[in-house]
C-alpha cells in the first residue's frame, strides 16, 4: 500500500484543504476562526510540500515543513496575543465590529 | 489508507469551517490535524507526523482553546450583511478559484504520473533527517530559534495589561 500513492492525489487533497480554508477565512466573522482557517491553509501547503519531497525522494521537503511548523508556532503566539490585546480594547473579536483602521 | 486519512481530514476541515461555535471548530481541526499526521506517515515522514501531533494538535490548538476560554467568545450569531451582491460575488470567486486550482493540480499530477518513490525507512529516518538539518541547515535552525525567542517576547509585550493607562 505504501509507495503507491499517486502524486496527483496528494496534490488534490492539498488543494481541497486549501479551498476549504479559504472559504473559512472569507465566511467566518470570528477572528480566531479566521486564524484557524489560515492554519488549515498552511497545513495544506505542508501536505503538498511533503508529497513533492517524497515523490522526488529527498528529505528537503521534510526540512522545509519542519521550519514551517516552527514558524507557525511563533505566528500563532503573536497572533493570539494580538487578539487578546484587541479584546481588551474593543470587547469583541468580531471582525465586522473592529473597524478602527478602516477609514 | 491514504484516501481514508484524506477523507477524514477534509470532512473535519469542512466541519471546522461550517460550525459557528469556535470551541467546536477548534476540536474538529484537532481531528483534521491528526488525520493529516496519518497522511504524513504514509508520505514517509513519521518525524514530521509526530511534530504535527505534538506541536500543532498539542500545543498550538491548545493555545487557541486557552485564548477562546479566556476571552469567553460565544457562538457567532447569524447576521445579515446587507451586501448581497458582494456575498454572491465572493461565492462565485471561491468556486472559480477552487475549480482552477483543482484542475491545474490534477493536470500537473497527470503530466508526471508517478507513484511516490523512495524507500520509507531511508527517507523518513529521524537520525538522517537530524544529520541533514544540523549540517546544511544549521544557520536556518539558529535563525528560527531567534525568531521563536522574539515571538515569545512580542507575545508577552502585546498581551501584557498596561499598569498605568496612558493619555
Amino acid at each position: 500500500m505504501i509507495g503507491t500513492i499517486p502524486l496527483s492525489e496528494v496534490l488534490i487533497v492539498s488543494g481541497a484543504l486549501f479551498c476549504i480554508g479559504l472559504c473559512g477565512a472569507l465566511l467566518r466573522r470570528n477572528a480566531i476562526q479566521i486564524f484557524l482557517s489560515i492554519e488549515l491553509m498552511m497545513n495544506s501547503a505542508n501536505l503538498a510540500i511533503l508529497g513533492y519531497g517524497a515523490s522526488l525522494g529527498t528529505r528537503e521537503g521534510q526540512i522545509v515543513v519542519f521550519f514551517v511548523i516552527a514558524i507557525a508556532a511563533a505566528e500563532a503566539a503573536v497572533g493570539l496575543a494580538i487578539f487578546v490585546a484587541l479584546f481588551r480594547h474593543t470587547e469583541t473579536i468580531d471582525v465586522n465590529r473592529i473597524n478602527l483602521l478602516k477609514w | 489508507m491514504f484516501e481514508v486519512f484524506a477523507a477524514v481530514a477534509i470532512v473535519f476541515a469542512a466541519l471546522m469551517v461550517l460550525s459557528r461555535n469556535p470551541v467546536r471548530s477548534v476540536l474538529s481541526l484537532v481531528v483534521a490535524f491528526f488525520a493529516l499526521a496519518g497522511c504524513y506517515v504514509l508520505l514517509f515522514s513519521p518525524f514530521i507526523a509526530v511534530i504535527q501531533v505534538i506541536v500543532y494538535a498539542g500545543a498550538i490548538l491548545v493555545l487557541f482553546l486557552f485564548v477562546l476560554m479566556l476571552l469567553n467568545v460565544g457562538p457567532e450569531r447569524p447576521e445579515k450583511t446587507g451586501r448581497p451582491i458582494q456575498t454572491l460575488l465572493s461565492g462565485i470567486a471561491i468556486v472559480l478559484f477552487a475549480g482552477f486550482l483543482l484542475s491545474t493540480l490534477r493536470h500537473s499530477g497527470s503530466a508526471a504520473p508517478r507513484a511516490l518513490a523512495g524507500e520509507p525507512n531511508v527517507l523518513g529516518r529521524p537520525e538522517a533527517l537530524a544529520r541533514e538539518l544540523f549540517s546544511g541547515y544549521l544557520l536556518h535552525f539558529e535563525a528560527v530559534s531567534i525568531l521563536l525567542l522574539s515571538a515569545l517576547v512580542g507575545a508577552f509585550v502585546l498581551a501584557r495589561r498596561d499598569r498605568e493607562p496612558r493619555g
